[in-house]
């Protein structure tokens, strides 16, 4: 029973995590290589506050998502009104130096040999509210006129800005908002786990999120999150050895992006059950 | 000093041939390619097996050093056709947008990564020494013979790719399809050959500087992931630009070297990281200063 307890919580931690990388690339088509380290940065400030200074665990999840919103902005800055390309490659360095930075800092951090006695504050019914609560802002957020906004821009740039939608503020928008989401997933995860390492957020793990969100289709909501839990649960309650696992992803997704270039689920969300008015089309030209 | 400095235009050259195999394909498809890194580790381990199971014991020195590295070129080559097989051609087929090709790129690269890991296990392996550990005396100075040839041999290569671009039939094609794919097949130019063309050559280059990479570090299945540094040098140098990419990486090549002596060697990579963001904020074109236009 622990052991459903325990990939039922990391499952919702994924799923959170998911969620900002669902922002960035399904909305706003970007790509980031650097989830995890916002994670990273989200679960080391709250872990060390509480360490260092006893600070309660509501506060510390507050500023967690915000150091890891702040590192966003500091990230976004400059990469947003370039090609998106740069915000990838920097997204990919960013990821690096905060490894660097967490393995150098031993006297803070623990260095590589990792951060221990975090109390533990998170339990399944925490990661649930979590969940649900994220995903109504995330889904709240894509309904709203800045979703549309993003779908517009992802679709046509240049469209789009002539449409007067002010493109870089709304990127950079879009990339705080996923960033704090993130944070927010490394706070759960540090006060679930009650340990931290550096060598657990190197890119591998954004990139398995990326495919995650293009697996279930990178128009949709519902089917980043099917496919988070399917894909996250499932090989462990099968037991498969992990290299294994990722070559199956990885043969997935280069099977769907030849012959199914939308995903599995395309543009469907599950609110169409009980909407009967037909959704924006976001779709890809 | 002057020896710190030829260790950094070392470590740049290998930078240089990273950066510059991932400017060849960002020129002609104009997207990013992350599966580099792959390649990288792959003709890396390419490399490493020729000379167990083939040249070991039978030649040695400079020799065993040339045919390793013309067996991981001819590997990178090969294994960049393959994934242009695989994950692009398709995708050019169906017009697909950019950020298909970003996934399949980044797809392609865990998925070699994983492979090695699968057969080659993630134990550390190391290459032989080729050169002696000597040091050649020149006016006072000490300069180690590895560094020498890393060198000669990356200025090599990039002469050659450079002669191939502007000198000869098939780089008047490359030049032109990463000008206009479409005009271009119009004039007659089969642009999947030309596209295929290219991803040999950067393949190569790939596989030559995975070997390297390999001498200098040891052999592991994330070497790959140093493509970040190519990536780097190659904002600096300003995206897609060759001479730009050669640029940017021999300097950081240098910085870091200077970094390692002045912040040690764990904090450089910040360090370096901080250096790109002032470098994009300021001057976002990168040092040869040509904007790339995003695909319409």
């Amino acid at each position: 029973m622990d052991y459903i307890y325990s990939i039922l919580t990391l499952t919702g931690i994924t799923m959170i995590g998911v969620m900002g990388t669902y922002m960035v690339t399904g909305l706003t088509g970007q790509f980031s290589f650097g989830q995890a380290a916002f994670m990273a940065v989200g679960g080391y400030v709250s872990a060390m506050l509480t360490l260092k200074f006893g600070l309660p665990f509501p506060l510390v999840a507050l500023v967690g998502s915000a150091a890891a919103m702040l590192t966003g902005l500091l990230v976004g800055m400059p990469t947003v009104r370039l090609r998106r390309d740069y915000i990838s490659l920097v997204t990919f360095g960013f990821g690096e130096a905060i490894i660097s930075v967490l393995n150098n800092s031993a006297q803070l951090t623990g260095g590589a040999e990792g951060l221990v006695g975090i109390p533990k504050r998170v339990d399944l019914p925490l990661v649930i509210v979590s969940v649900v609560c994220c995903l109504f802002l995330v889904a709240c957020y894509k309904n709203s006129k800045y979703g549309r906004q993003c779908l517009a821009l992802r679709t046509d740039e240049l469209a789009a800005r002539s449409m007067g939608i002010d493109v870089n503020r709304m990127k950079l928008v879009t990339f705080l908002f996923a960033s704090a989401i993130t944070g927010y997933a490394g706070v759960l995860y540090a006060f679930y786990s009650q340990y931290l390492e550096p060598g657990y957020y190197n890119w591998t793990v954004s990139a398995e999120w990326l495919i995650i969100v293009f697996v279930g289709g990178i128009n949709s909501l519902t089917g980043a999150m099917v496919s988070a839990v399917i894909l996250t649960s499932l090989p462990e309650l099968l037991r498969f050895a992990s290299a294994w696992r990722i070559l199956i992803y990885c043969i997935i997704v280069l099977l769907i992006i030849n012959f199914r270039p939308n995903g599995i689920f395309g543009d469907w969300e599950i609110s169409r059950l009980w909407k009967k008015r037909k959704p924006v089309q976001g779709g890809l030209p | 000093m002057l020896q710190n400095i030829f260790f950094g235009l070392s470590l740049g050259a290998v930078y240089s041939l990273v950066a510059v195999g991932f400017a060849l394909v960002f020129n002609i498809l104009k997207f990013s390619n992350f599966s580099h890194g792959g390649v990288m580790s792959f003709t890396a381990y390419a490399g490493y097996l020729a000379y167990i199971w083939i040249f070991d014991g039978r030649i040695s020195g400079s020799v065993m050093f040339l045919a390793v590295v013309l067996t991981a070129a001819v590997a990178g080559a090969i294994t960049a056709v393959g994934i242009e097989r695989v994950g692009f051609r398709r995708l050019r087929r169906n017009q697909a947008p950019v950020i298909y090709y970003f996934i399949s790129s980044i797809t392609l690269g865990i998925l070699l990564e994983n492979i090695i890991t699968i057969f080659a296990s993630s134990n550390f392996y190391s290459y032989p020494v080729f050169f002696s550990s000597k040091n050649i005396e020149i006016l006072g100075m000490s300069f180690s013979v590895a560094d020498f040839v890393t060198l000669l041999f990356s200025a090599a290569a990039l002469a050659i790719l450079l002669f191939v671009l502007y000198r000869t039939k098939l780089g008047l094609a490359v030049r032109t399809v990463s000008f206009d794919v479409n005009t271009a097949s119009l004039m007659g130019i089969d642009a999947d050959r030309v596209v295929m063309a290219t991803f040999a050559m950067s393949g190569a280059l790939g596989g030559i500087s995975g070997v390297f990479l390999g001498m200098n570090y040891s052999l592991y299945p994330q070497l790959g992931q140093l493509v970040v540094k190519g990536f780097i040098a190659s904002v600096i140098g300003g995206l897609g630009n060759i001479t730009g990419a050669v640029i940017g990486a021999l300097l950081l090549g240098i910085v870091e070297v200077a970094l390692i002596g002045m912040v040690g060697s764990g904090w450089m990579p910040a360090c370096v990281f901080v250096i790109m963001l002032v470098f994009l904020l300021v001057r976002p074109r990168g040092i040869a200063g040509v904007i790339v236009q995003e695909k319409a």
